[in-house]
């Protein structure tokens, strides 16, 4: 709670410094944190809900026997499909990576699972093929699971 | 009404009422497991969440997009590619907020490697750090950054040698 405040403080402390240089655009950024508020919130609260179904319904050793340590390069591409499926806006990626940490998974899954919930999207897919060709499309998304394959690896080997 | 029902905010909202409801229905003392869950966890991210929504928000207006194309699309040149792995970082954003960014890049000329890497490095979140840290640590959320910058680099030397499509 103390860190959000330490930010909180930090935030608006660059808005008044915004308003003091422009009044005009400084009321469009308010307009537009209010708008990435109301996306990112009710998803949030989805996504909570998400946390407490598997509260209640799934066991630590069920989660730690999926993507705990002794799962190893097997729990790391578990997590990296999840990722890649799940239609998971980017500030909810953390809360729910935090709450599998602690419900035994191991550093490198979550780092997979973060990396590619990120990085590759099967919902964004056909918009990605739209604007920036199908080629470019396969390529970046094969790309982006392998390499984030290789980084989680050694992100769980260096965090235990 | 029909508004209503495909506005997104009403979706998640009315999918996880329901959810809950239906554990109610089903096993009641799940339902407080579940109802206590996102009570703690979303009291304890809300500051930080405004915090990092107002970061975001103040970058959205003080570096417009215009402003980056013209950054990046002197893009080429060791410069051009160092400041395509780093400054995707600070950005926010969904996937679907930065492809039409790309889609104009693209248009000016910048190479498949560039696109790639600036895609890799957005996914740094520098502006969700408040968030990263509060849940996985900073050792976890400094280590990560840094290894974005490092893929977003693969990324784009892989990505120059796979080519662009036919625009």
């Amino acid at each position: 709670m103390r860190a959000g405040l330490v930010y909180l403080i930090i935030a608006f402390g660059l808005l008044a410094a915004s308003f003091l240089k422009e009044k005009q655009r400084s009321q469009e950024a308010i307009k537009a944190t209010i708008k990435i508020l109301y996306t990112i919130l009710p998803v949030l609260i989805f996504v909570f809900v998400l946390m407490g179904l598997i509260q209640a319904y799934v066991s630590r050793e069920t989660i730690a026997a999926i993507l705990g340590k002794e799962t190893g390069i097997l729990g790391i591409l578990y997590a990296e499909l999840v990722g890649s499926i799940a239609l998971f806006l980017p500030p909810a990626v953390f809360p729910f990576g935090g709450y599998l940490h602690d419900n035994g998974a191991a550093y490198g899954p979550i780092a997979g699972f973060v990396f590619t919930a990120i990085l590759i999207g099967v919902t964004t897919l056909p918009l990605e093929f739209k604007l920036l060709g199908k080629r470019f499309t396969t390529a970046r998304n094969i790309l982006a699971f392998i390499i984030a394959f290789f980084l989680s690896l050694f992100m769980g080997f260096v965090l235990g | 009404m029909k508004k209503l029902l495909k506005n997104d905010a009403f979706q998640f909202l009315s999918l996880s009422v329901g959810i809950t409801f239906l554990i109610y229905a089903v096993e009641a003392a799940k339902e407080r497991i579940v109802v206590r869950t996102v009570y703690l966890t979303f009291f304890d991210v809300l500051v930080i969440i405004v915090a990092v929504s107002t970061f975001i928000g103040l970058f959205q207006v003080w570096v417009k997009p215009a402003t980056i194309v013209k950054w990046l699309g002197k893009g080429s040149g060791v410069r051009g590619f160092i400041l395509v792995c780093t400054f995707p970082i600070f950005m926010g954003g969904s996937l679907f907020t930065i492809f039409p960014l790309l889609k104009t890049l693209r248009e000016k000329g910048a190479r498949a490697g560039a696109l790639a890497s600036f895609i890799t490095a957005w996914g740094g979140k520098a502006p969700l750090l408040p968030l990263e840290t509060q849940f996985l640590g900073w050792p976890f959320a400094l280590l990560r950054l840094s290894l974005v910058v490092f893929f977003a680099f693969i990324m784009g030397v892989l990505m120059d040698r796979v080519g662009d499509d036919p625009a």
